[in-house]
């Protein structure tokens, strides 16, 4: 799935009044809107797609019961993005830090990818690296950044949300979005670059 | 230093995607618990829900909180700023002291004499004489 923005915010907010109106099949739309996008931002965060399943059933269920005080003043798109944020961060400050990772097998077509392949062999065609060598190396490194800095990370590079937009979902100033990314770049970059050494 | 390779490498990451037919059975999960908790909703749920009730019946204009409020910190204010009235003095005597007599005296009047021709005079102070004056009726205890 390539990160889409949200161009239909229209959409969102007829099915949030038909929501508040009373119309449960119209939240089931947003659900099936949201949910892949959401479970992006959450699996990233948590590197566990069983947490996530869980997580996200909470999430959107926190947003069923407070849609009723959706008013409008920001998109449905950063009011959702905003409840994943805050209970993800809340769901990994209470858990235990000896988690453990279970990991979506990545998508075929990532061999195809033409920055997969220079990454893993690094120009040297005899050297190939596996797919899951390098996720596992991926998300050890991103586990080490701060969940702040992962999800800067998550936010920015994996799912292709603007800065602008981070910053109003995070409620942080854009400056601060640009310095989390630079510090955690540098930090992955560290992290990654024994990786590619060996 | 530019961090271009670094994203394009995390940007893999993306293609880490659950199995297929998950957000079917997503939605399917969520529409069951909606399902669970509106028949069985929880302890808090339930109490809120009762609050909720009980407030709408009760039909309090939303500014009477407003004003309720206002009266209760005046009436705090006012409560925390009142004077302390002094406690009355206990005063406890040893003993009963009888009634002053003042006995009648002649009036007299004081003034300032050096005596004449000392040469100590500049370093003796000076002796102060009492001198009879006419009499004044006027009572001594007066103020």
């Amino acid at each position: 799935m390539t990160p889409e923005t949200d161009n239909q915010p229209n959409n969102d907010m007829e099915l949030v009044a038909r929501t508040q109106g009373g119309d449960p099949t119209a939240f089931d739309e947003l659900v099936v809107k949201y949910s892949p996008r959401l479970y992006g931002l959450v699996y990233h965060m948590t590197s566990n797609h069983e947490d996530t399943n869980d997580l996200l059933q909470d999430i959107f269920s926190k947003a069923y019961r407070s849609i009723a005080n959706f008013r409008g003043k920001s998109s449905f798109y950063t009011w959702m993005h905003s409840i994943s944020v805050n209970m993800t961060i809340n769901f990994l400050k209470k858990r235990n830090r000896r988690q453990h990772p279970s990991l979506n097998d990545p998508d075929s077509r990532i061999e195809n990818d033409p920055d997969f392949i220079a990454a893993t062999s690094n120009g040297d065609p005899t050297k190939e690296v596996s797919v899951h060598e390098l996720q596992k190396k991926l998300n050890d490194a991103m586990m080490k950044l701060s969940e702040d800095h992962r999800m800067a990370v998550t936010m920015f590079d994996i799912q292709g949300i603007p800065h602008a937009e981070i910053a109003k979902i995070l409620k942080v100033s854009e400056g601060t979005v640009r310095s989390r990314l630079f510090y955690a770049h540098r930090q992955l970059q560290n992290s990654l670059q024994e990786f590619k050494r060996n | 230093m530019s961090h271009e390779p670094m994203h394009r490498i995390i940007r893999l990451k993306r293609y880490e995607q659950p199995p297929e037919g998950y957000f079917d059975d997503f939605l399917r999960e969520f529409q069951n618990r909606q399902r669970a908790e509106l028949l069985h909703p929880s302890i808090g749920e339930l109490i809120l829900e009762r609050f909720h009730a009980i407030l709408s019946e009760i039909r309090v204009p939303a500014m009477a909180y407003a004003g309720a409020a206002a009266i209760a910190v005046v009436a705090s204010v006012f409560i925390l700023r009142l004077p302390t009235p002094e406690q009355p003095r206990a005063y406890s005597a040893s003993y009963t002291q009888p009634p002053v007599m003042v006995p009648s005296m002649q009036p007299v009047s004081l003034r300032v004499e050096a005596p004449a021709g000392d040469r100590f005079d500049s370093l003796f102070p000076p002796s102060y004489l009492l001198r009879p004056r006419a009499a004044n009726h006027e009572s001594p205890l007066s103020f």
